[in-house]
């Protein structure tokens, strides 16, 4: 007997354990490197040496054996040599210009990895080299001489009320420039793929990635295929965090022209060095912020600007920049607003999703400069944000009404009370000489929207299914049919919960198998904190609707037409009972599979305007606080996390354990993201491009947590989950710094922040004064 | 150079194969014995995730010529851990403390919490992060995994 699943009644709201954790310990989950493909064939990518410059040509040795090798070329593209990732700016493999190091000029396929690995060195490409931008320095520095050799890739602004105005009626002005490095998602498992060609010329895509429908249709252009010839599977994924967004595209896309090509299927996985140097990473940003304050702490006006080094090519990029404009001066109330928002081109690989999506460098930036404005106006940091944070019937900057399922101030009072906020900032050291060590507590309030921006998620339409069917033999049960992916982060845990919950059954009646696009509906990528809220909703729908399709079912068939319910497993008709799985038995040998299928819609008065980004920014925004606690070494300015409050409103939690899981797993991604986790760029290549020199936190790095919630649920939406997943990536940066200038009196406006910053900014402090 | 013959106790079974010495011990459990519960993360020593335990003491499979492994060595991958009641205990407690996410850094993870338990059963929680200082997991943030280890401690056998 291995490991049992732990089953309780009442499944959503309970500590359910996570339905895939028992492979998982017993080394029986199957990620994509494991599955052994008889045939397979190994791909390599042939890649640019250079940042950017202009490609001659391509020579290949002459005396290497071509033959036991398949080479794609562009020529070799049946469709366009384009990568259709949102914007057509990127070829898939380059042909002229070449905009980052390790852009593709070839791929090669081999019957094993150390002969693809070979024929990939007897390519020899002549470059023409050009000169290239690849810091945030350089953008900012540009940018702010108003330069116009600086290539933007997308930019977005949003008003409310006269900015103007606004400033005239402030009593002080205070401005900041907050930088924020890159991040590299440092999923476990490296990018992995699979392509096989099928009998009717279309191909199978299968591997670790987190949005099946997004390869389907991105890919159709280049293959030059229908959608329905291109069937995507997801295979156990060991970590995503966004890394397995977008950026899959492009290496399904390899292996399937490699495969079209050699007629073998074709494998790609990289090792760790390629996978750091070559996928995307969090945007590093600059924003600016200007406000305008009464001496009440009253806020008059907010201007901000937030800028993304966005990497070669748009990608991604401007939806993540929507999401940070978004955040840029969220979660306090003022009448006048204006945020503007820019990407602006590097000659590095294209930045992308992580975690968050732009909103931690949105609130990294706005987190650091509320701390300033209460210090401007003489309050302590919480007087201010209790003041100034929003709450249930204020307006947000794009003009929002928060009608409902507002946890403000609620998080904020919680984080307050259960940390003892205002006693610890009094025994804050300042910096004291006499303090041996020194200490420093530091807090930060924000929101994270759910969902896509604005009525995206009305116009996309999530589909999710369930479907009676033999989930395994003599065990008729329930399967849940949704693009949805299970990357680590617990969804289909959750999705059996609530499918259970609506259809009345027990947990192990209930099965969520990996997403294919042969067998699922579109239920939209797995991001954006939308996945319980959003898919959540549409699996709670499909459930209903199959749980009255078989209650008529039995009323009919066995019942002879008397009412009957079903509930816990069981068919109840006035005092008889049968059970569930005896009627659902009897439902597949009379008519085969039920499917039924449920569409997420959004309330009807909500309005966005996608060309002003005015009005409801999401459908609901989640709700955070965290205090931090660190401990400065005055001597060495090592900086220790020793502990971590944080209250979260995510809504209805459908899981706790669960919910705690995600806090706590993204918080230690935050602690890397504000302390570790640094990354430069030298002759356009990452500096830290191994697991050796890009330092993630370990298990002596974590502090104590100290981690709650607060319930508002999302009402308009059974069973009422908002997002959690990307949230606690946001606030925990600033909360940090926060907690630095506190212990030490110097203020870091730039992440990470490494004891050697410390040293550099207390040279300069008391050099100057 | 010519390939080397070893054989060795593989979670409990006596194996015997051959291979070119300087074969990674990775590959040798995941392709050649097909125990693909070992995982690469990084192929430098640095994650953890391909850890196994030679004669009990975990090593990164990824850096350990498979041709130095002497004949007769004890080898315990993940998948040996349901044949021993302890390894059942650990899984256990992983599973009920919510100590995995995506689950890949796991098999390394579990093969150090059994080496740390096997030789110290009431462990402090210095000797905790001691034991998992060289496996990175990037979901978890370490929490549960902690929990998962005192809880195995606790319902640990004891003979």
């Amino acid at each position: 007997m291995g490991p049992k699943r732990k089953i309780k009644s009442g499944h959503v709201g309970a500590d359910s354990t996570r339905v895939d954790a028992p492979d998982k310990v017993r080394g029986r989950a199957v990620y994509t490197d494991d599955i052994d493909v008889p045939g397979c064939w190994y791909g390599k990518v042939v890649r640019s040496p250079v940042a950017h410059g202009r490609l001659r040509s391509l020579k290949r040795d002459e005396e290497f054996d071509w033959s036991r090798v398949s080479v794609v070329l562009p020529d070799d593209i049946p469709g366009k040599n384009i990568a259709d990732l949102f914007i057509h700016d990127m070829p898939f493999i380059a042909h002229d210009e070449i905009n980052y190091l390790g852009e593709p000029l070839a791929l090669v396929a081999a019957p094993d990895r150390e002969l693809a690995e070979e024929a990939a060195r007897h390519f020899h490409p002549d470059i023409e080299e050009l000169p290239g931008i690849f810091h945030m320095e350089e953008i900012v520095d540009l940018y702010k001489k108003q330069d116009s050799s600086l290539h933007s890739l997308g930019e977005q602004t949003t008003v409310k009320g006269d900015i103007e105005k606004g400033f005239s009626e402030a009593d002080m002005i205070v401005t900041g420039e907050y930088w924020a490095g890159y991040q590299e998602q440092l999923y476990i498992e490296p990018q992995a793929m699979i392509a096989e060609m099928t009998d009717d010329g279309g191909v199978f895509i299968r591997g670790s990635l987190q949005c099946p429908y997004f390869i389907n249709p991105e890919l159709c252009l280049t293959l030059n295929l229908p959608p329905e010839k291109i069937r995507v599977k997801q295979e156990m994924t060991g970590g995503a965090f966004g890394g397995k967004e977008e950026y899959p595209t492009l290496i399904a896309g390899y292996c399937a022209l490699l495969a079209m090509k050699s007629r073998h299927p074709v494998k790609i996985v990289f090792d760790r060095n390629e996978d750091i140097l070559f996928t995307t990473k969090r945007h590093p940003s600059w924003g600016r912020l200007k406000t305008g304050l009464k001496k009440d702490g009253t806020i008059t006006a907010i201007h901000a600007e937030l800028l993304l080094n966005g990497g070669a090519y748009t990608t991604i990029s401007r939806v993540v920049l929507a999401r940070g404009i978004l955040h840029a001066a969220m979660g306090y109330r003022c009448d006048n607003v204006f945020v503007d928002g820019r990407i602006f081109k590097t000659h590095t690989f294209p930045c992308g999703a992580f975690r968050g999506f732009g909103a931690p460098q949105a609130t990294w930036a706005f987190e650091s400069h509320i701390e300033e404005l209460a210090k401007a106006c003489g309050m302590l940091p919480q007087e201010f944000r209790r003041k100034n944070c929003l709450v249930q019937g204020d307006v947000t900057p794009t003009g929002m009404v928060l009608k409902d399922s507002v946890g403000s101030p609620a998080v904020l009072d919680q984080v307050l009370d259960r940390s003892d906020f205002a006693k610890k900032l009094k025994q804050s050291s300042r910096g004291n000489p006499k303090h041996k060590k020194w200490y420093g507590i530091g807090l930060a309030f924000f929101a994270h929207g759910s969902g896509f921006t604005g009525d995206g998620e009305a116009r996309f339409k999530a589909k999710g299914a369930v479907e009676l069917d033999w989930i395994e033999p003599n065990h008729p049960g329930v399967n849940i049919r949704i693009s949805s992916t299970e990357m680590g982060q617990g969804a289909f845990t959750i999705m059996d919960q609530i499918a259970a919950d609506a259809i009345s059954i027990p947990l192990d009646d209930v099965r969520c198998p990996l997403p294919d696009t042969s067998l699922c509906p579109n239920s939209g990528p797995t991001v954006a904190s939308r996945t319980t809220m959003v898919v959540g909703h549409t699996v709670h729908g499909a459930g209903l609707k199959l749980k009255a399709a078989l209650e008529e079912f039995a009323s009919k068939e066995v019942f002879e037409g008397r009412p009957v319910v079903l509930e816990n497993g069981r068919f109840v008709c006035s005092g008889e009972a049968l059970p569930f799985r005896q009627i659902a038995a009897s439902y597949l040998d009379k008519h085969g599979r039920l499917r039924t299928e449920h569409q997420f819609t959004l309330p009807p008065d909500l309005k966005w305007d996608q060309s002003t980004f005015k009005g409801d920014a999401y459908p609901a925004f989640s709700w955070g606080c965290n205090a931090a606690e660190v401990e400065v070494d005055p001597l060495t300015f090592e900086i220790r996390l020793k502990k971590v409050t944080a209250c979260f409103d995510v809504g209805r939690m459908i899981n706790p354990l669960n919910c705690k899981a995600q806090a706590e797993g993204g918080l230690v991604q935050t602690i890397g993201y504000a302390l570790m986790e640094k990354m430069g760029i030298r002759n356009g290549k990452y500096d830290a491009d191994r697991m050796q020199t890009y330092i993630v936190p370990t298990m002596p790095d974590i502090p104590e947590f100290d981690i709650t919630f607060v319930e508002y649920p999302y009402e308009f939406s059974p069973p009422g989950a908002k997002g959690i997943g990307e949230m606690p990536m946001d606030g925990l940066a600033p909360a940090i710094a926060n907690a630095i200038e506190n212990a030490t009196g110097l203020r870091c406006n730039r992440i990470p922040i490494m004891p050697e910053d410390l040293f550099t900014l207390h040279r300069a402090k008391h050099q100057n004064g | 150079m010519s390939n080397v013959k070893r054989t060795w106790n593989v979670n409990g079974e006596e194996k015997t194969l051959e291979f070119p010495p300087l074969r990674r011990l990775l590959d040798v459990i995941r392709e050649d014995m097909r125990f693909t519960g070992c995982k690469e993360g990084c192929g430098e020593g640095e994650c953890g995730a391909c850890t196994v335990l030679l004669d009990g003491v975990p090593v990164t499979s990824c850096l350990v010529a498979a041709g130095q492994v002497p004949d007769g060595t004890q080898i315990l991958t993940v998948e040996g851990l349901e044949k021993t009641e302890q390894g059942r205990v650990l899984q256990e407690a992983y599973v009920s403390a919510g100590a995995s996410q995506c689950g890949f850094c796991i098999p390394g993870m579990l093969m150090a919490s059994f080496a740390l338990l096997s030789k110290n059963s009431r462990p402090t929680e210095e000797d905790i992060l001691d034991a998992h200082g060289g496996n990175i997991c990037r979901c978890t943030g370490y929490v549960k995994i902690i929990e998962a280890v005192r809880l195995a401690a606790q319902n640990w056998p004891r003979k």
